[in-house]
């Protein structure tokens, strides 16, 4: 009775048995097909980005009297004790911070990778 | 210095860059016509058809990819999904035509050589069989991998490629172990 070939070798055949398909003009094919690009520059997407921004500001600004109520919310907060506005601050940075590691965390598939690891 | 799969899928993302599709079309065309032939057991012309299908539906899908996976493990899964669907409006049983291939199988046609009774063997391999020794043993994706591109669990895996990789070893016993 002949021998098994191994894992290995059956493997290393199985690569081997099938060649590198020439293009032969198959790209070409795909990309004729492909829909028409649909989406605006990118320049185009920044500069709308940043004039709708500028324009909310603007609004923002004039509906809210000229910007009246940040003057008196800081003259309000400098009547505050320091410790208030430290632990105020401290809140502050913690609920950033906490929300840029959800972020990054969601962002990257190794961090998740890790996350899922069973011990 | 050569860009790297997920630099051209950033390019697409950004700009719709079409050259950079291209390029991701040049370096995967290969292997997924490769996976689609045996799946289609070597049928070229319909391998080439859902090939095609595969990048068109890749493009217009772009943005689901994550980058969780590699690329290439991204389109064996759509190019799985349109041989799929495909199968079911042929009407083809997805798994179970085996009896059928083997009553077509004629062995006056088989050659002498090592490949050519490999790749024979590989297309006698239940689908489900042959579509994981493909992807995992031919294509060297992980168990993991694989498991994902068919959407199934990871020992059905392990399972499928055991048995597939034992009954090919049976058939090519006679070659011996070089």
């Amino acid at each position: 009775m002949a021998a098994m070939i191994d894992d290995e070798t059956l493997d290393r055949q199985l690569r081997e048995a099938v060649p590198y398909i020439d293009d032969e003009g198959f790209t070409s094919g795909v990309m004729a097909k492909l829909p028409a690009t649909r989406r605006e520059p990118r320049w185009l997407r920044a500069l709308i980005l940043v004039g709708l921004a500028l324009l909310g500001s603007g609004v923002a600004y004039l509906l809210s009297g000229g910007g009246r109520f940040v003057r008196e919310g800081v003259i309000q907060l400098s009547g505050f004790p320091i410790w208030l506005l430290l632990v105020f601050a401290f809140g502050c940075g913690l609920v950033v911070g906490a929300f840029a590691v959800i972020v990054a965390v969601r962002k990257t598939p190794e961090v998740q990778d890790v996350a899922r690891l069973r011990f | 210095m050569e860009l790297t799969d997920a630099d051209l899928v950033a390019r697409v993302l950004a700009d719709d860059d079409q050259h950079a599709f291209g390029e991701l079309v040049r370096r995967h065309q290969s292997t997924v016509r490769g996976l689609l032939r045996q799946l289609t057991r070597t049928d070229i012309a319909l391998a080439d058809d859902l090939a095609q299908e595969t990048f068109i539906r890749a493009y217009k899908n772009i943005r689901s990819f994550r980058g969780e996976a590699r690329f290439s493990t991204w389109l064996y899964r759509i190019a799985y999904n349109c041989f799929r669907e495909d199968a079911r409006r042929r009407k083809e049983l997805i798994g179970v035509d085996e009896e059928q291939l083997q009553a077509e199988h004629d062995p006056q046609t088989v050659d002498a050589g090592l490949r050519h009774d490999l790749m024979h063997a590989l297309s006698l391999l239940p689908l489900h069989e042959r579509t994981a020794v493909v992807l995992c043993c031919q294509n060297g994706l992980s168990h993991d991998e694989a498991a994902r591109v068919l959407d199934i669990p990871l020992g059905t895996v392990k399972t499928n490629v055991l048995r597939g990789r034992e009954k090919l070893k049976r058939t090519l016993a006679v070659w011996g172990p070089n």
